[in-house]
This record gives structure tokens, C-alpha cells and sequence, in this order.
């Protein structure tokens, strides 16, 4: 997956994905059945039975899977800090050519 | 026509937010004269219920994102006419309800809130789109897969981002919606969630959602604007983002706030047609 880019800047340079408060979570994976693209594993034999896998697989401002969660356990990172965070790259891109 | 409503809460027992519904729709059912429907009863049996939600406009109300009332509706066949989710709503109004399982006098007052926000609603009609009579001529171009086709307009006044949300841009004002893809993954949609008119969105950040029994999709706002003018179509069509998401299924219209700006973030319909081909292709392969 490494040539997967977002707004012409490579994806593992953005910081974008769910964070998962354990302390609402009841473990119900409507998240994990929700979403398409394995960003959360699923761990029946932990303690913590779910975490975010593949946090780079998950679509940038994407944050569906919040929306089916009852407790309201997952969080994201601040989209206006993301987007001033892809512009600085894309012009330090431009600058190095 | 407010007393007219049939209300659906989730009566959720196990969530202070659950209470909520349940103490809201009493106050509807006693100063609006709606009739309630006990969600547990229409599980063992449905024909009183039927016949009440086919007679009256259906309000859904939702404790929690689990969204357990607009699911038994979906299943029963009902069609929605408003939904409030208490969790989302708790949240515009700054209100972290309390964790225990009784009502206290903060919920007591956001419930008032809520019912007070529900009879405004009823008696101020939304403002309709002024251009209800905009000439769409858009070309599209089209991709196929073994089961689905989707079409993309070819215009150079259309913008998309890389949430397959699209705008389509006319002077300092722009149209926006959810793509073909979008359409097409969700099937069925069955509840629209506008942006308010007044609201100031912020480039990539919500603008409404849309709901089929499969997902709710978050709109992404390819630009940062004021909301001017809303769908008022789809609060009772949604299917009409099935029949067609760029023309009679476009969601808000915003009034624009830094346009050039926001369009370095976007990307024409060749980009995307594209990026779409790559993700049908990738989604074929599984
Ligand atoms: S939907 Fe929420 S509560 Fe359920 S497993 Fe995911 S994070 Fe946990
Ligand atoms: S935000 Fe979207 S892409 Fe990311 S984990 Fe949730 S559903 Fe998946």
C-alpha cells in the first residue's frame, strides 16, 4: 500500500485515524463490521480485544465509523491542524521540485 | 401539523440518552397529541402500529448512535419523516448527560430545549433554493464494473475531493453532493441530515450526512463556506440522491468563503474518474 497518496501527498505522512477510548468501549465491533478498509483488528484471545491496526488505511476526514458507535469511544485528530498539516507538505514538495 | 406525528423513540433503558426519547415523547404525546409507538410491543406485533405510522408522519427519536428506533423502522418499512438523535443532539448543545440511568434536572431542561427546538421547526418553513430552476447540462462520463455503473460530470466547474463528495461551482456560490460511488455503495437511502442554513463549515468539514439501512455517510465539504440554501426535496425524497446525486439529489448550497484557496485541495473530474477506476478495480479484486 505504500503508493497510496491523499491530495498528492503520501498517506503515511498523515496523521489520520480513529483513537479508541477503552474506558467507553464495550467491544460491541460495529466499527470493525462498519468499515470497509481493516483499519481495526480484532483480538479475541487480549485483554484489549480491538485495536486500530492499520491506522494508514484509514480514509483522510473519514470518520463514519464514530457515527455507528454507541458509546461514543472513538475520537479523531483535529481536521484543520490535518489540513494545514497536507498544505505544508505539498508546498514543501513544490519547493524541493 | 406537528400533532399529526406518530413518534418512534428507542425507549432505551440501559442510557440515560435512551430515557430521553422516552421523556420526550411523552411531552409531544401530551401537548402535541401524538400517538407513541412502544418499540418492544411492535416487535411481537405490528398491525396497530401499521396502520398509525401509514395514517401520520413518523418522527424517529434515537438515544444513542446505535440508532436501534431508525433501524426497526427500516425493518418494519416505515418511512421516516424527521429523526433527532438525543447523543447528537446533547453534543450541539454542549450537554454531557449524565452516566447513571435516572433523569436529573439538566436532562429535564434539555428536553424542554429539544421540545421547543421541534415546534420552531414546525413553524418556520424552510427557505428554498432560489435557482430551484438552474439548467443542469452536464456531460458525464461513465465507468463500469461487473455490477455497477457510475457516472461522473464532465464539467470544469465541478470539484471533487478524495471523499467523493463533489461541488459544483457558480460564481461565488457552490452546490455540493455526494458522488455516483457513494450512491451506489450505500444503496437505498433512507434519511437525509441537512446542514442548518446559517451554519459556517469549514473546507473538509461536515455538511449533513446521508443514511441507507447498509451506513450513514458523513458529507465532506470540498469547500469552506456559509450554507445558504439546503435540499428541501430530500427531507421527504432521499431516493432522489439514488436517482441522480449531482442534479436532483445535491445536498446544500454554499455561499463561498475562500474558494481559490480551497480548490488547490481539490481535484478536476479527470483526477477523479481516476481515482474512482482505481477503487472499483481494487473493490472487484476482493
Ligand atoms: S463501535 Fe465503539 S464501542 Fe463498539 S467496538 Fe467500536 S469503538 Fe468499541
Ligand atoms: S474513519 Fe472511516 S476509514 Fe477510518 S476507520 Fe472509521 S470508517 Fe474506517
Amino acid at each position: 500500500m505504500s503508493e497510496t497518496t491523499f491530495m498528492g501527498v503520501e498517506r503515511n505522512l498523515i496523521d489520520w485515524k480513529p483513537t479508541i477510548d477503552y474506558s467507553k468501549c464495550n467491544y460491541c465491533m460495529d466499527c470493525v463490521e462498519f468499515c470497509p478498509h481493516k483499519v481495526f483488528e480484532v483480538r479475541d484471545n487480549d485483554e484489549i480485544r480491538l485495536i486500530v491496526k492499520n491506522p494508514h488505511n484509514c480514509v483522510v476526514f473519514c470518520r463514519a465509523c464514530s457515527k455507528t458507535c454507541g458509546p461514543d469511544a472513538l475520537s479523531f485528530p483535529d481536521k484543520n491542524a490535518t489540513t494545514q498539516r497536507i498544505k505544508e507538505i505539498r508546498k514543501e514538495m513544490e519547493s524541493h521540485g | 401539523m406537528a400533532e399529526k406525528y406518530v413518534i418512534l423513540p428507542c425507549n432505551g433503558l440501559d442510557k440515560c440518552a435512551g430515557l430521553v426519547t422516552r421523556e420526550l415523547a411523552l411531552k409531544l404525546h401530551e401537548r402535541w397529541d401524538s400517538e407513541i409507538i412502544c418499540p418492544v410491543f411492535y416487535r411481537v406485533s405490528e398491525a396497530k402500529y401499521n396502520k398509525l405510522a401509514a395514517e401520520r408522519p413518523l418522527l424517529v427519536i434515537d438515544g444513542c448512535p446505535t440508532r436501534c428506533a431508525s433501524k426497526l423502522a427500516v425493518e418494519k418499512n416505515l418511512k421516516v419523516a424527521r429523526r433527532i438523535i438525543v447523543a447528537d443532539e446533547a453534543k450541539k448543545h454542549r450537554i454531557g448527560l449524565n452516566d447513571g440511568l435516572r433523569i436529573t434536572d439538566l436532562e429535564r431542561r434539555f428536553i424542554d430545549d429539544l421540545f421547543e427546538e421541534l415546534n420552531k421547526i414546525e413553524e418556520t418553513v424552510r427557505p428554498a433554493s432560489e435557482n430551484e430552476a438552474v439548467s443542469y447540462n452536464f456531460d458525464y462520463e461513465t465507468i463500469q464494473n461487473r455490477k455497477f455503473i457510475f457516472r461522473i460530470p464532465k464539467n470544469g466547474e465541478v470539484f471533487f475531493n478524495e471523499n467523493d463528495c463533489w461541488a459544483w461551482v457558480n460564481g461565488n456560490r457552490a452546490r455540493i453532493g455526494v458522488t455516483d460511488y457513494v450512491q451506489q455503495n450505500l444503496s437505498d437511502i433512507l434519511y437525509f441530515y441537512p446542514p442548518e442554513v446559517g451554519d459556517e463549515i469549514d473546507q473538509f468539514g461536515e455538511s449533513g450526512s446521508i443514511e441507507s439501512s447498509k451506513a450513514v455517510f458523513e458529507l465532506v465539504s470540498p469547500f469552506s463556506g456559509k450554507v445558504v440554501a439546503i435540499n428541501d426535496k430530500l427531507a421527504t425524497n432521499p431516493e432522489l440522491i439514488n436517482e441522480n446525486p449531482y442534479e436532483l439529489g445535491w445536498i446544500a448550497e454554499l455561499e463561498l468563503t475562500d474558494p481559490e484557496g480551497d480548490k488547490e485541495l481539490l481535484i478536476g473530474f479527470e483526477r477523479y474518474i481516476e481515482i474512482t477506476q482505481k477503487k472499483v478495480e481494487d473493490a472487484d479484486v476482493k
